[in-house]
This record gives structure tokens, C-alpha cells and sequence, in this order.
């Protein structure tokens, strides 16, 4: 079995100090690291990797990030590989999902490519799932346990408010971890010292079969990037028309106990949808019809 | 000895890369020899922090000419300054030079980051043939029949063999214990430093402290900066940044039941130092420990098959007028390098041969200064000295000064009424005097 | 700013936090055997948080290495003090 881990070189998002007056980042002063959801994956695959399987880690960065990658093969991974072409500035996440592509295609292709979930700097986490578009594989994002059986690869997914999913896909297949569900190994004395001085082997677009015409992509366009905005939050009142006690208890629960659902459970799928927007109307979700 | 794999085996072993490390590891490697120099940060100098003001100018010269062209340095040393602090006022010795060597090359002092200048000066070494490895933290030395032949890297497989340790690890040295060269230390003998570099435009700097192009200013402070605590301030200028702390003594700190991050917002607060770094912003905090008691916690130096150096072997002089570790550590770790290339020319590694170390260090001077003031630390940290002198001068000064319509008194009057208002008897006072003289005058 | 809280001066250093604590109190003896506590004092990162019933709690995420609580204490084996494993840890950037 072949895996595949992508790694990307990120700086430490405590390091990242933005001048309040220029609005630009203290260079000098961030520090990089391996995206934490990757050094999980990257721990994950070694873990998985049978006797006659192989690790093999991609990188799309500056050299750099050639010590991000001798510190994967330090780990225990067999191969590295970084792409790079001076002529890249700021990647989009789908241009680095195309070096990516094309870098899984210089060998023989995986069975399997883990992906962190989101990187700790842009965190589009949109790199699996565009992967999975360029392979034509089946991708499983969010997930947070997963299990080889019999060839098909059982995963559990993390959902909206602590829900769980058990899916499976079968290999090859993308998927995309979340991080901190393990930490990277400490590599062998022996390992360190070998890699100190281990090239790694560089692809730039040529080398890959890409012109930078493949890599123009006026489609899609990142305008701005805004800090969350998070929602006003309105603060319980009690009715003041209830008794003290009813007031208090009110308080106490803070308004929760009024917010029970509702579950629909008659009516043809059509009356269902139509009392869903209804409700919607009437909580101000959707506009009023005109 | 037993040999090992070819791979595994070094000529030297360098635990540290500090000054002393990365000056043993160069000199070392210069020599020819197969060098190993092993660092448990993420990269040299990322566990390090000092004041710092870099007064080994001349001695880094010898080994990489006009060093401070390629180094990350920040400003040179053209002025010092001791200031007497009471709460309020304070007064200053005030020592400038345009001179020779302060002003000119090779320049008598550097202000360095140590996170750069470390990682600098360990590149030096490895670009002289050095192998440096980082994220190595050494737990343990190796034995071979009571000979140190190595040292226990925690890893997986982490035995590596050398001929020579030399144990650069700085303060808490943890090896030159295992060694069993050096014992636990009393919270006396040790002082905790804690640090900011506040970040302030280069312009501001230069017109604040009335400096031109990369000229720099060392303060340093005693007095009721600590309040009771035996210990001392500094305040010293980098190109776009100040880098101020405290230093207390640990068992002090402990009795007085101070927190050393309280002492230093209290040192900023102050009327003589608030104005110097009006404006800054915070850029990082930081702390490390000081070993005080020079000679009297010297380890053994060597022992069969290793070395002890810099930090790790006490060699730092901080008494008062001087705070200075990092041109010792690389002193004696270029001594302990020259035992090493002396001992792999002569192929044994017995404690016997090692003892040359002593020799290096004496004629490197570094024995040699601590043997000098070997007795400033006990009484730099005694109370009189700590407390009571500086706010006496600086009281007594603001008296000198002060015109309220009593009438003036001559200064030798003032001081015998001071003094007499004082808890300090005239013979204590006599005494104290002899022992400042015998600490620094002869 | 100039003036700072503990907290905004911890902001600005960098650990790199590894997966098993460094240094270990043992809050049975801080209980028992030690009227001092000599370590809530010192610690420049204020990591050790005193108890109600005299025991301490201490989280070793934010250290800085420096020893100073392991000479400060006088309570044989009240401290159990290593260095993190390599690479982890505080990573100073300009001190
Ligand atoms: C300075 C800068 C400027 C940028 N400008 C733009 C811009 O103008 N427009 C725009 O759309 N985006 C821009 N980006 C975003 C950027 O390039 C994306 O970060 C990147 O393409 C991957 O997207 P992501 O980080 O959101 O990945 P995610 O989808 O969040 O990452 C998930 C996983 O994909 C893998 N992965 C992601 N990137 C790499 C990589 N480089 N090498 C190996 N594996 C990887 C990792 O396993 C990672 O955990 C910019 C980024 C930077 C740093
Ligand atoms: C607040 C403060 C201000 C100071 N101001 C000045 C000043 O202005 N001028 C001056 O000259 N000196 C100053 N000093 C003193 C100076 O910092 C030291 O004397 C000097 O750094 C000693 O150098 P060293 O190489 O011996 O040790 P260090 O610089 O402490 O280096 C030891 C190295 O060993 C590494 N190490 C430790 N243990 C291990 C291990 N087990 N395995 C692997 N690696 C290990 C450490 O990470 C470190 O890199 C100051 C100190 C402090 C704390
Ligand atoms: S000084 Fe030592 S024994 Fe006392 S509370 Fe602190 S850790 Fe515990
Ligand atoms: S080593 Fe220093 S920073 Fe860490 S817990 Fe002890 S006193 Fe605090």
C-alpha cells in the first residue's frame, strides 16, 4: 500500500504579529512549522503503513520547506517531494491542488492520500476536496478516526455540534484529517542525523508537465479576507408582566425552555417544505414575500 | 577504548550551542577535527536569553576578522552608565568614549539578540566543517570503565560516541552533574534575569539616548530598583529596539516573596528610566538564570574524556560594575577546544592530559579574572552594597542639589550626617570600603 | 505599550508545546511538607497556582526552562525537573 501525505509549511499563527498601524506583518518575527493537521496525518500514515508499504510526503513551497519535509523523513516516511517554480508567487488553493495533482502523478499514484483538514494560515480547507476533483476520487473531510478494512477504509467524521458520522469509501481515496488527534513521533537519533544532509528532490512546473498558462485562474478570485463578525447576541429579558417567581425562573433558564423544536411529522414532503419557509418567514430568516 | 561504528563516532562531542559551544565547536572543527555539536532548541540560540551586551569583541575577531560586518549585531557599546537608584532620583556614573577600540574596531562592546546571534555563530561552526545538530536534547553521558566516551541523546538509538565531551549546556548544566563534576546549587548562587525588548523606532533611539548611527548605550542599575531584593537592573539599546530586565537572586526573591515580572514593571515605572522607554511596545519577555557566585561554583573542570565550559562551569562574572558570560563562555570554550585538539594530538583523553584545560583557561585569562573577583559576588550581593549605598548616594546627591533656602552644606558634612542617619556604623562603613577595593581594585 | 500585565508579556513568547509536561509537581508534598511555596513567588511564568488546602496546581505549557523553581524549592522531590524533548518548548525569537 502507497500513501500519500501532503504537508504544507505554515507559519506559527502565535508568531503572526500585525502592525495595528500599517496593517502589515512583523516578517521578522514569524516562525514556520508543519501545519499541525498534517503532522497528524503524516503520524497517522506512518502508523498505517504496512511491511511492504511505503510514505511518501509532498510539499507545494519555498525551499524552506525542505526542513519540513526532512523532518518528515526523519519520522520514518520513505520519499519526499517538493514543488516549487520561481515563477509561483501566492498560490490559490486550487493552483496548489494542481501541483499537487501533477506531483502525486510523478510516481505511480497512491492508494490513499491523507490531507490535513484545514491549514492553521489560510484554512480554506478546500485542498482535499478540490484533490479529490483532480483525481476523480471519492473524499471524506472532517474526519477525525479512520480504519483499513478488508480494502474499504472506514471513516468517522466530525458533524455540527459534536455529531458524528461512520462513512466508508473505498480506496484510492482523499481524506482530510483534523488536527491534534495525534502528535508526530520523535524520529530515531540515527534518522536526525541522516536527513541533516538528505536533498530533496525539487519539481518545478516544467518538470511537472504544466505551462502557467494550466495555472491562470481568473475564475475564481480571493476579494478580501474579513475577521469572523461574531453575531450580536440579544440578552434575555424576562416578561415583566410574570410573578417574581415566574421572573426568576425565567432568568434562571434564560429563555431556553421556549426554544423547543418542532418535528414534522405529517404531511405530504411539499406541505412539510412549505411549513419549513414558513417558519423561516416568520423568524425573520427569509424575506417576506413582496 | 572500545571503537564504534565510523558513523557514530566523533572526535568531539559539544553539548550546547552557546557561546561556548559554537567557539569550542569552530575552533575544534578548524583544527581538522570530526566535531558533533548538539542543541536541544529548535535552533541555536532559541532557549537563550541575556542582557546582552557582547564584550568579546577582540576574541571573535582573532577567529573570524572583522566578525560584526557579517553578524547580526545591533549597536556598538560607546557609553556605560551606573546609576544609584532611591525611589525617586537617581545618579549616574557616566562613562563615554569615542577612544580607541570603544568607537573604532575591533569595538570593546556588541548589543546582540541571542536567538540571532547564536544562530549565527553556530553556522560559523558548522560552516568550518562542524556537524550541528539541533533538537537534540543530552539526558545522560555514556561510561566505559569510568571514562565518559559519549553522550545519551533522547531519542530513539540516541548513544553517540566521542572522544572529548565538552559540556557547553550553560547554567543548570545538567551534565557536568551526571558527570560528577558539580553538585545541586544553593538559591544564592544563582540570580534570575527576566527580560523585555521593547521595540522603539531607531529615530527615537538615537535622539533619546544622543546617539549617532549604530552607536549604543549599556545602563546599569543598582539600588531600590529591587526594592529589598539583592539584585540589580539593565537597560541597554539595540538598532530598533531596547532590551531592559531585572535580576534578582533567587533565594532574595524567595524571602522577600517578590515576583520578578512585578520588579521589572516597577524598573520601568521609574522617573529616572520611564522617560528612556516612553512609546515602546512589548516585543518579547523572557527569562534565564545567572550563575553569581563565580569561583566558589566552579565545578571540577575535566574529568576523563570530558570538559566543562562557559555558564556550565560558573564562568560568569556578575557582581555589580559587570555583567559579563558570554565572552568568558567563549573564552573557555576556546580553551576547552584547544585541550581537546591537544588531547586528540596526543590520542589520550585521561583526565591527566585534560588537565592542560587549565593552562588554556589561565592563559585566556578567563581563570585569571575569576581568581580576581572572586570576592565581589559575596559582597555585591550583601544588602549594604544592594540597597543601602545606592539610595544613600542618591539621596545624598539630591540633597547636594536640592536649593530650598536651608543652608548648604558641604558634601564631606552631608556624608558624615548621612551616615550617622543611617543604620551603617562608621566601621562597617570603613570596612565596606575595604572590601569594594579588594573586590575591584586589586 | 510599555506597561504590561503577566499575561501580555506571556502573549508575546513562543512555546511549541510537547506532548508529555516536563516537569512534574508532586502537590502531596507542597501540601504536607512545605509552609514556603517558594515557587508561586519566583516562577517568572507564574505557572504555579497555590491551593485552598495548600497543594499546588501547575500547568507546564508555558515554562521557560529556566531551573529557577527547582532551585527554589527546598522540598526534596517535591519537583520533578527535565528539559522538554528536543525542539520543543519555549523558542525565544529576539531576547
Ligand atoms: C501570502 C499568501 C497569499 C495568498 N494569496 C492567495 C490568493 O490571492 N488567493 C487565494 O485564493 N489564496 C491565496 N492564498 C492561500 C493559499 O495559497 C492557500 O493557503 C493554499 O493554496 C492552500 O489552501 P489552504 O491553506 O486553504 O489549504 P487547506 O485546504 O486549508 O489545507 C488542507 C490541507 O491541504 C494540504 N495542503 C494545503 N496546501 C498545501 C501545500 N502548499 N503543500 C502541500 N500540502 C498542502 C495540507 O495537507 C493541508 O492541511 C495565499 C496564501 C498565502 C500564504
Ligand atoms: C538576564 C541576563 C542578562 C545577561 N547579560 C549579559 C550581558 O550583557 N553580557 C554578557 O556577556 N553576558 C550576559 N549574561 C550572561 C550570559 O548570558 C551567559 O553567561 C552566557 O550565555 C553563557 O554562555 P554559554 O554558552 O556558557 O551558555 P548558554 O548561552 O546558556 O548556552 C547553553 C546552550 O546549551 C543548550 N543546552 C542546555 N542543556 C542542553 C542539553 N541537555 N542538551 C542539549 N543542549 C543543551 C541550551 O539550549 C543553550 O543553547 C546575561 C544573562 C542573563 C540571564
Ligand atoms: S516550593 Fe516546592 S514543595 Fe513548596 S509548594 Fe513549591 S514545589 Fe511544592
Ligand atoms: S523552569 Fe522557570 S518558568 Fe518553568 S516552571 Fe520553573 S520557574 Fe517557572
Amino acid at each position: 500500500m502507497r500513501i500519500a501525505v501532503c504537508l504544507k509549511y505554515v507559519p506559527d499563527p502565535s508568531t503572526i504579529e500585525v502592525d495595528p498601524l500599517t496593517g502589515l506583518i512583523d516578517a521578522g518575527r514569524v516562525l514556520y512549522m508543519m501545519n499541525p493537521a498534517d503532522e497528524s496525518a503524516l503520524e497517522l500514515a506512518l502508523r498505517l503503513r504496512p511491511s511492504n508499504g511505503t510514505v511518501t510526503v509532498f510539499s507545494v513551497g519555498p525551499v524552506e520547506a525542505d526542513r519540513l519535509l526532512q523532518d518528515a523523513l526523519a519520522a520514518g516516511a520513505d520519499a519526499a517531494l517538493r514543488v516549487w517554480d520561481d515563477s509561483l508567487g501566492s498560490l490559490k488553493p486550487i493552483v496548489t491542488t494542481m501541483l499537487l495533482a501533477a506531483a502525486l502523478r510523478v510516481k505511480e499514484l497512491p492508494d490513499l492520500v491523507l490531507c490535513g483538514g484545514h491549514s492553521v494560515d489560510r484554512g480554506s480547507g478546500t485542498v482535499p476536496a478540490l484533490l479529490a476533483e483532480h483525481l476523480d476520487w471519492p473524499v471524506a473531510t472532517d474526519v477525525t478516526q479512520f480504519e483499513l478494512r478488508s480494502g474499504r477504509m472506514r471513516v468517522q467524521r466530525r458533524l455540527a455540534r459534536g455529531a458524528r458520522a461512520e462513512s466508508e469509501v473505498t480506496l484510492p481515496a482523499i481524506l482530510g484529517l483534523e488536527s491534534g488527534l495525534v502528535h508526530l513521533r520523535q524520529a530515531s537519533l540515527p534518522n536526525l542525523m541522516r536527513v541533516k544532509h538528505t536533498p530533496i528532490p525539487l519539481y518545478g512546473l516544467e518538470e511537472l508537465g504544466l505551462s502557467p498558462q494550466d495555472l491562470h485562474f481568473p475564475a475564481m478570485t480571493l476579494h478580501e479576507v474579513m475577521p469572523p463578525r461574531p453575531r450580536t447576541r440579544v440578552m434575555f429579558t424576562p416578561d415583566i408582566h410574570g410573578s417574581v417567581q415566574e421572573r426568576v425562573a425565567q432568568i434562571m433558564s434564560a429563555g431556553v425552555a421556549g426554544k423547543t423544536g418542532k418535528i414534522l411529522e405529517s404531511g405530504t414532503p411539499e406541505q412539510q417544505a412549505d411549513a419549513i419557509i414558513a417558519f423561516l418567514r416568520q423568524r425573520g430568516f427569509l424575506e417576506q414575500p413582496t | 577504548m572500545t571503537t564504534h561504528p565510523a558513523n557514530q563516532q566523533f572526535d568531539v562531542i559539544v553539548v550546547g550551542a552557546g557561546p561556548a559551544g559554537s567557539a569550542a565547536a569552530l575552533l575544534a572543527a578548524r583544527a581538522g577535527l570530526k566535531v558533533l555539536l548538539l542543541e536541544r532548541g529548535e535552533y541555536p540560540g532559541a532557549k537563550n536569553a541575556s542582557g546582552a551586551v557582547f564584550y568579546g569583541s577582540a576574541i571573535l575577531n582573532e577567529l573570524i576578522p572583522n566578525w560584526w560586518e557579517q553578524a547580526p549585531v545591533e549597536r556598538h557599546i560607546c557609553r556605560r552608565d551606573i546609576a544609584f537608584m532611591s525611589p525617586t532620583t537617581a545618579v549616574a556614573l557616566d562613562f563615554r568614549s569615542a577612544g580607541v577600540g570603544f568607537a573604532t574596531a575591533p569595538y570593546n562592546g556588541f548589543t546582540v539578540l541571542r536567538p540571532k546571534f547564536d544562530r549565527w555563530l553556530a553556522a560559523q561552526a558548522e560552516a568550518a566543517g562542524a556537524f550541528v545538530l539541533t533538537s537534540a536534547v543530552v539526558d545522560d553521558v555514556l561510561r566505559e570503565k569510568g571514562h565518559i566516551v559519549g553522550v545519551r541523546v533522547r531519542r530513539e538509538q540516541g548513544e553517540i560516541y566521542g572522544k572529548v565531551v565538552i559540556a557547553c549546556d550553560g547554567v543548570n548544566s545538567f551534565l557536568a552533574k551526571k558527570a560528577g563534576l558539580q553538585r545541586e546549587f544553593h538559591p544564592h548562587e544563582l540570580s534570575l534575569g527576566v527580560k523585555e525588548v521593547i521595540g522603539l523606532d531607531p529615530a527615537i533611539i538615537q535622539d533619546r539616548f544622543h546617539l549617532t548611527d549604530n552607536d549604543g548605550i549599556a545602563f546599569e542599575y543598582l539600588g531600590a530598583i529591587t526594592e529589598d531584593v539583592h539584585g540589580g537592573a539593565f537597560l541597554y539599546t539595540n538598532r530598533d529596539s531596547l532590551s531592559l530586565g531585572v535580576i534578582g537572586q533567587v533565594s532574595s526573591l524567595v524571602e522577600r516573596r517578590k515576583r520578578p515580572y512585578e520588579l521589572l514593571e516597577r524598573f520601568k515605572a521609574h522617573p529616572a528610566v520611564a522617560p528612556l522607554v516612553r512609546g515602546g511596545k512589548l516585543r518579547e519577555y523572557s527569562a534565564h538564570l545567572i550563575p553569581e557566585s563565580g569561583w566558589a561554583m566552579k565545578p571540577k573542570l575535566y574529568t576523563d574524556g570530558m570538559l566543562v565550559a562557559g555558564d556550565a562551569a560558573g564562568f560568569c562574572l556578575a557582581a555589580g560594575l559587570y555583567l559579563e558570560g558570554m565572552n568568558y563562555a567563549m573564552q573557555s570554550g576556546l580553551a576547552a577546544a584547544e585541550t581537546a585538539i591537544f588531547a586528540c594530538q596526543k590520542n589520550n583523553f585521561s583526565a591527566r592530559v585534560l588537565a592542560a584545560y587549565q593552562k588554556n583557561l589561565k592563559q585566556r585569562h578567563v581563570s585569571t579574572d575569576f581568581r580576581a573577583y572572586r570576592h565581589a559576588p559575596s559582597f555585591v550581593n550583601g544588602p549594604r552594597l544592594q540597597n543601602l549605598y545606592p539610595e544613600m548616594v542618591a539621596r545624598g546627591m539630591e540633597q547636594i542639589f536640592r536649593v530650598d533656602g536651608t543652608p548648604k552644606r558641604k558634601i564631606l558634612p552631608l556624608t558624615y550626617r548621612m551616615v550617622r542617619q543611617s543604620t551603617i556604623k562608621p566601621g562597617q562603613l570603613l570596612r565596606d570600603v575595604y572590601q569594594v577595593a579588594r573586590a575591584y581594585l586589586w | 505599550m510599555v506597561m504590561t500585565t503577566h499575561e501580555e508579556k506571556m502573549r508575546t513568547v513562543r512555546f511549541r508545546v510537547g506532548a508529555t509536561p516536563h516537569i512534574v509537581v508532586n502537590s502531596e508534598i507542597c501540601r504536607n511538607d512545605c509552609s514556603v511555596h517558594a515557587c508561586v513567588y519566583v516562577c517568572p511564568a507564574n505557572l504555579f497556582v497555590p491551593l485552598d488546602d495548600g497543594g499546588i496546581l501547575f500547568n507546564y505549557e508555558q515554562c521557560f526552562e529556566c531551573g529557577t523553581c527547582y532551585v527554589a524549592c527546598n522540598q526534596e522531590g517535591a519537583i520533578r525537573w527535565s528539559y522538554p524533548d528536543g525542539g520543543y518548548g519555549v523558542t525565544f525569537r529576539e531576547s
